[in-house]
């Protein structure tokens, strides 16, 4: 990966939307080569929703994603509390590129949205979205499918991006996933993590085992797949472990999705067939 | 014809669960035979990009490679030089993984190449690579021979072509060294091989940025409507290189930049920008609809063509020789290391829209660009409009690759004084992954049997077609070389091309 050049800084504990455009402005014009500014180029806006518990995991997989991704990544992280205020961090991260002395930066908003502003954060969210690209949305945890929240952000975004490794009721929170894909394109990270597994049992066809041994998404993921595409029923046994493929790092497996743009409908018979619906 | 996509759908209904698992680019079990492996291609190019491919498990699985070569050495020797070639220009990190797994399957037969014997023993050695390695006779051969050893080589191979397997050809370039040459290497080519089993590289084709121009010009609706004669004033093709003619003397001096670079690289990249849209990315559509191009070019007259040849001058601020005292050339040459000509397309789409190219050694720096520039506003609205100049369309093809367009914006203050800005869209900055070498792709793309980024029998000729003419005008007169100085841009002469045009 390139060098990190330079990081600027912008914050403000009570922000406006303007007053964070503007300082995305102020902070691009700050280093600039024989007076030309640093290179913004964007191919998507990521959005996450990070409730407090996945914070930590989130900027995990953060580090180093604006770099392969150049983005403007919007961090949303909702606040139980009583204030009605909006904080903000906006920050620039910029990186060398080979043979030019313009550096090429990657914008991140990060928005503590207190009180009752958690309530409504696509009103935030949309004005910051850039015009006319994808807009992908991680959403950390177990989605509340049926919650205004999470109806609100589903409805401006291009593509969902969910890991249901994270979800402590698979397979059962399937059946909810499912009502989804008409709705919003979605990604499964925990999908993406059993790629190297499902090549390999492509590879061994027609010689299949008639039992998967791995941790519960990913297992249950792949019997679906072999039930909608071949019709094949296998039994499960739980581990801890992938068989093949599971040291893949939480931001390699979400770069990955972010250069998905279409639907996947392997994927999407394979959750029906999971939840029992044709 | 069996499609890329119908070829998956039949892997499919064979194997349910190939859908979706990008398991398509994976070619089938077969023997690389490289003609010519003690060259430096092998080195610097085929070899680097057989570790990419083994680095990114692209390889088939039931693989082997077979060297071929005069030069005496062992299997050990050569997989050792190999070793040290990737090492040197790989563009991936060396792991002994992905080398093993090539070096494994690597093996070298040092022989004559261009005759029966050789050739016998060249057979033999393949076929009991298809049984230790299961490569099943499906054979690519890749000729990258001097041009002499063409001929006999193509005849050999074709009569020991094996009849369990598939065979394709890569044919390096030079293609001939004039159309009549040409013309005969295809009918041989003919002879034993059919049109889609003969791989004609030009490497050019192979380059993501070269690809690029198809997806800029035929993925955005923007630039399709303005882009003929219309809107657009000319376009100038620059493919210029900074370094002199190394240790290729002796190749130089027969063909000179003509040959070396305009006859391939430079008129594939005007048949690309103005070709029409082709009615899918199939090889043959694509073919078909730059071989129209190439048809329709106008032999230029000799005054729309420039060559020149570079004297002693400077590259960033070190001296260099001029080209008559680069080693192994003639004290007197008359060789060209510099081509500028006006070019025009004779069809509806470009009739009267000049496109303006240049190649040459020895020039500023390396660089390749397209430029497309739109002809002014009819009218100037506002003050001080001389600074304004008209939009130019960069396609910035190496190094930097990306595209820029120049247009006009307000100055900040008071009155109306506008000014060109360049908006810059850098390929590396949006996507952030390292650019495959052109070999790469192409190499894998023969594997898969996929002909769409090599050049067909029929382009090739029209190609040398073109360069015949040009060729004949420059045998009537003799050139004042040097007539331009290394690390200028040319002679005088190429800037007054444009110039006359404005």
């Amino acid at each position: 990966m390139a060098p990190v050049a330079h990081v600027e800084e912008w914050i403000d504990e009570c922000a406006t939307i303007a007053e964070i455009e503007a300082a995305l402005v102020d902070l691009r014009y700050r280093h600039s080569h024989g007076g030309e500014p640093d290179l913004r180029t964007s191919v998507l806006t990521h959005l996450a929703w990070v409730p407090p518990e996945w914070q930590e995991a989130a900027a995990e997989t953060l580090a180093g994603l604006g770099e392969r991704h150049p983005s403007r990544t919007l961090l949303l992280f909702p606040q139980a509390d009583e204030q009605d205020e909006l904080a903000a961090r906006v920050s620039l991260e910029c990186y060398e590129l080979p043979g030019i002395e313009r550096h090429l930066c990657s914008e991140v908003i990060e928005l503590r949205l207190h009180g009752a502003r958690a309530e409504a954060p696509a009103s935030i969210a949309v004005p910051l979205l850039l015009p006319d690209l994808p807009v992908f949305l991680r959403w950390r945890g177990r989605p509340d499918f049926g919650s205004p929240v999470f109806g609100q952000l589903a409805d401006i975004v291009d593509r969902l991006v969910v890991d249901s490794a994270e979800w402590p009721d698979v397979p059962a929170a399937y059946r909810e996933l499912v009502e989804l894909f008409d709705r919003v394109a979605v990604s499964d990270i925990a999908w993406r993590r059993t790629l190297p597994w499902r090549r390999g049992l492509a590879h061994a066809w027609p010689e299949l085992p008639d039992r998967l041994t791995g941790p519960p998404a990913e297992t249950a993921l792949v019997a679906g797949w072999l039930d909608s595409r071949a019709g094949i029923e296998v039994e499960l046994e739980r581990a801890d472990t992938l068989p093949v493929g599971g040291d893949r790092k939480p931001s390699d497996l979400l770069s990955d999705e972010l250069d998905v743009f279409v639907r996947d409908p392997v994927y999407e018979s394979s959750v029906r067939k999971l939840a029992g619906r044709p | 014809m069996v499609t890329q996509s119908s070829a998956t759908e039949a892997h499919t209904a064979e194997n349910p669960l190939a859908e979706g698992l990008e398991l398509r680019r994976r070619p089938e079990p077969c023997v690389l035979a490289i003609f010519g492996a003690s060259g430096d291609l092998t080195r610097r190019k085929i070899f680097p990009a057989l570790y990419a491919l083994a680095f990114r498990k692209l390889l088939p699985e039931h693989f082997a490679v077979l060297g071929v070569a005069r030069s005496p050495m062992s299997t050990e020797e050569f997989v050792a030089s190999m070793e040290e070639a990737v090492r040197e220009f790989g563009r991936d990190e060396f792991t002994n993984e992905a080398w093993d797994a090539l070096a494994r399957c690597t093996r070298y037969l040092a022989t004559e190449v261009a005759d029966e014997e050789g050739e016998d023993r060249v057979a033999t050695t393949l076929s009991g690579l298809d049984e230790e390695f299961g490569t099943r006779g499906n054979r690519v051969y890749y000729l990258a021979v001097p041009p002499e050893a063409m001929p006999k080589l193509v005849e050999e191979l074709g009569e020991r072509r094996t009849t369990n397997g598939w065979t394709r050809l890569i044919v390096e370039k030079p293609f001939g060294h004039d159309l009549e040459s040409a013309r005969e290497l295809n009918r041989l080519l003919a002879g034993t091989f059919t049109e889609d089993e003969v791989f004609r590289i030009d490497h050019y084709l192979g380059k993501d940025t070269v690809q690029n121009l198809l997806a800029l010009r035929f993925a955005n609706g923007i630039f399709e409507p303005v882009w003929n004669r219309q809107f657009i004033d000319h376009v100038q093709i620059t493919v210029a290189e900074s370094m002199g003619i190394g240790n290729r003397a002796a190749f130089y001096e027969r063909a000179g930049a003509i040959r070396d670079v305009f006859q391939n690289h430079l008129l594939q990249l005007v048949a690309l920008t103005g070709m029409e849209p082709p009615i899918d990315f199939t090889a043959e559509a694509v073919r078909n609809e730059k071989l129209k191009v190439l048809k329709a070019l106008a032999t230029p007259a000799p005054t729309e063509v420039v060559r020149g040849q570079y004297g002693p001058g400077s590259i960033e601020g070190r001296p260099v020789p001029g080209y008559r005292e680069e080693p192994g050339v003639a004290s007197l040459s008359e060789t060209e290391t510099f081509v500028a000509a006006r070019l025009e397309i004779e069809n509806w789409r470009w009739a009267d829209t000049p496109f303006f190219v240049r190649i040459g050694k020895r020039l500023p720096r390396r660089e390749t660009t397209i430029a497309v520039q739109f002809k002014r506003v009819p009218h100037p609205l506002f003050e001080d409009a001389s600074e304004l100049r008209p939009n130019v369309l960069i396609i910035h093809i190496q190094p930097n690759e990306g595209v820029s367009l120049a247009i006009g914006a307000k100055v900040p203050g008071e009155g109306m004084r506008v000014r060109t800005v360049h908006m810059d869209f850098l390929y590396g900055g949006a996507f952030r992954t390292g650019l495959p070498e052109a070999y790469e792709r192409l190499i894998l793309d023969a594997m898969l049997g996929d002909a769409t980024l090599f050049t067909r029998a029929d382009e090739i000729e029209e190609q040398w077609a073109l360069v015949d003419a040009i060729v004949a005008a420059w045998r009537r007169d003799k050139p004042a070389f040097p007539n331009y100085a290394a690390g200028t841009w040319g002679p005088q002469a190429a800037q007054e091309l444009v110039e006359w045009h404005r």
